[in-house]
């Protein structure tokens, strides 16, 4: 892995070439609300800025897109697939959300792979960001995630003092830093222990520990516990967790049409909807609430796991910060793993 | 290669099984992809009809028949309504096929027993016309059929149940309908009763079932009092879907995508699954 420096006050003017090249995609602020969007100029860009409120993955994954276009004109069929992707820079990843990324590879890349997922991924460089605080909600070092590390980006930057700590970890990586190498210097003594010495400060900061150990078997023991309808019956079904999670990856396939032209495409969908699993029969094998929470939590903390053999939670606290009538997925499974069985 | 990409299909032939039932007939309409499609008995597809949306079907159609592929859809929702609105030319899209097989490798020297009720009988139609098919009627021992409906009107697939099947080699049909019915001379009662009461042996054989859900439960419960083990029974879930392959999350029980890891499973499979279809 090779390592180099980014003065500080370069980084806009990188970007800014970036800009030139490729679709620049940032944090940036929207009503006080934080969102990964591509910018028009470097100046929009919110740098310093913790986590985003939809998570980047809808980058890749968008809330809507497109899948093809269809005209029925005539009694005939032509259909044209909306197909596209520019080649773009994802910038100011955290690491919680890097992870994201590993975790929704593993169901879109799977044979047979998502096209549109695909072409955006492969065509996308990944620049990654080291946080500088931890959020109250935060838990990713419960799965293994540091809030310094990089794993999942191109190039990952550590702010440290007046530089970054540039990380090129993949070769698109090197290809970029190469491109633009004369915004980089070489790696001086002492950056990389500030970057350690960072990583444990924040690991002091988490304000609850979590413990995942066992927890996708201890589960499978309590599927009929009565805890889930406990639990549910201050869950108002919103979904929001669904929405704002970095590796929900469910999604709704439907027509928009006008006359003989239209358009199907798909949208994020959650799985705490009544109508997620609604059979045409009127049957629904989740018809109770509880069954849908219960089922939300399975997938994150076992399903996942179970399935891909990666976790299906990064520990980013986004549902646990937006949760209308604080469901914290940290109380869960800590409950979980003291239930007897 | 776009999984999600509808092949664009014309419906040849419409034929109407039940008041509420019809088999569509569909021919992909590129000549190649039609030669190069190939299923397994108890795979699915996805149907398209532009404007209203998709749904996914079984194939009812044996993986030996060339000609075209046949859907039997009853009329329930909105693409299964719009479905039977159309009329033979109509295009409509397939992508597919979709799911895992009945085990009809390892039903080779085996007996079959089939049991269905109402339209249910669909998946479990492939199976049985590929093992009937010329070139693979010496892999397999014989077979049964026991099928049932609400009515004489409601069984499905008339032809077959009651003259190429009975007729062939080895082929025994039971049919019953639910209450008895002026020109009806067969049994009547419901099938789990009627499997009670023919006792099938099962010495060397596979079970392949699929209905309602009441009736599977009780024929289940008729299956184990007569010997029957888990793993020698089959059936077919249903699972709302919009992908087909695996990504989209709905159709799961519990780490398992029906639309993947099955539609098949034997009851040892499930029972190993959370009680979520």
């Amino acid at each position: 892995m090779d390592s180099k420096l980014l003065k500080k006050e370069k980084l806009l003017p990188l970007l800014d070439e970036l800009r030139k090249e490729f679709l620049l995609v940032a944090p940036v602020e929207e009503d006080a609300l934080l969102f990964y969007r591509p910018v028009e100029s470097v100046a929009e860009i919110k740098l310093g800025s913790g986590r985003s409120v939809v998570p980047p993955k809808e980058w890749f994954f968008p809330q809507a897109e497109s899948l093809y276009r269809y005209s029925t004109e005539g009694g005939g069929l032509v259909l044209e697939e909306t197909l596209a992707a520019t080649p773009a820079v994802l910038f100011g990843i955290h690491p919680c959300d890097l992870r994201s990324f590993a975790v929704l590879d593993a169901v879109f890349l799977q044979e047979p792979v998502d096209r549109y997922y695909t072409l955006r991924r492969e065509k996308t460089v990944i620049i990654g960001i080291s946080c500088t605080a931890v959020c109250p909600e935060c838990f990713c070092s419960a799965y293994g995630i540091s809030p310094v590390e990089g794993t999942g980006a191109d190039v990952h930057l550590s702010e440290v003092g007046a530089v970054y700590m540039v990380e090129v970890l993949t070769p698109k990586g090197k290809e970029l830093v190469a491109r633009y190498q004369e915004f980089f210097e070489d790696q001086v003594a002492g950056v990389a222990e500030a970057k350690e010495a960072r990583k444990e400060t924040l690991s002091g900061q988490f304000t609850v520990r979590v413990t995942v150990d066992g927890l996708p078997a201890k589960l499978g023991s309590l599927f009929d516990h009565p805890y889930w309808e406990e639990l549910s019956r201050r869950c108002l079904g919103c979904g929001i967790c669904t929405y704002v999670c970095p590796t929900c990856h469910c999604f709704d396939i439907t027509d928009v049409c006008r006359g003989f032209e239209g358009k199907r495409f798909r949208c994020w969908d959650a799985c705490l909807f009544r109508d997620y699993t609604l059979h045409t029969s009127g049957h629904n094998p989740r018809h109770a609430l509880y069954q849908r929470l219960r089922n939300r939590f399975f997938h994150k903390l076992k399903y996942n796991h179970d399935r891909y053999a990666i976790e299906g939670c990064v520990g980013c606290g986004r549902c646990v910060a937006l949760c209308p009538v604080n469901i914290d997925i940290r109380e869960v499974i800590a409950t979980v793993r003291g239930l007897g069985e | 290669m776009n999984p999600l990409l509808p092949k664009p299909a014309t419906i040849v032939d419409i034929i109407r099984e039940t008041g509420d039932v019809k088999t569509f007939r569909v021919v992909l309409d590129d000549p190649e992809e039609m030669a190069a499609w190939t299923h397994k008995p108890g795979q699915t597809a996805m149907l398209s009809v532009f404007g209203v949306g998709e749904a996914m079907f079984c194939l009812a159609s044996s993986p030996t028949c060339r000609d075209w592929l046949e859907f039997s859809i009853r009329r329930a929702g909105k693409v299964t309504s719009a479905l039977h609105e159309l009329e033979p030319e109509a295009k409509i899209g397939v992508r597919g096929p979709y799911g895992n097989h009945f085990p009809y490798e390892n039903m080779q020297g085996k007996n079959l027993l089939v049991i269905g009720g109402g339209i249910g009988l669909a998946p479990l139609r492939p199976l049985v016309n590929f093992m009937l098919a010329p070139e693979n009627r010496q892999h397999y021992g014989n077979i049964e059929v026991i099928y049932g409906a609400r009515s004489y009107g409601d069984l499905c697939y008339k032809e077959e149940v009651f003259r190429v099947w009975p007729q062939a080699p080895g082929v025994s049909v039971f049919t019953t309908i639910d209450a008895p019915e002026e020109g009806w001379s067969g049994h009547v009662g419901f099938v789990p009763a009627y499997v009670e009461e023919l006792k099938p042996s099962p010495e060397n054989k596979f079970v392949v079932i699929c209905g309602p859900p009441v009736m599977i439960r009780f024929t289940l419960k008729a299956l184990g009092e007569l010997g029957f083990e888990e793993k020698q029974i089959y059936t077919t879930l249903e699972m709302r879907m919009k992908c087909g392959i695996g990504k989209c999350g709905r159709c799961n029980v519990g780490a398992r995508f029906v639309c993947r890891d099955g539609p098949v499973f034997n009851l040892a499979e499930l029972k190993e699954l959370p009680p979520e279809y």
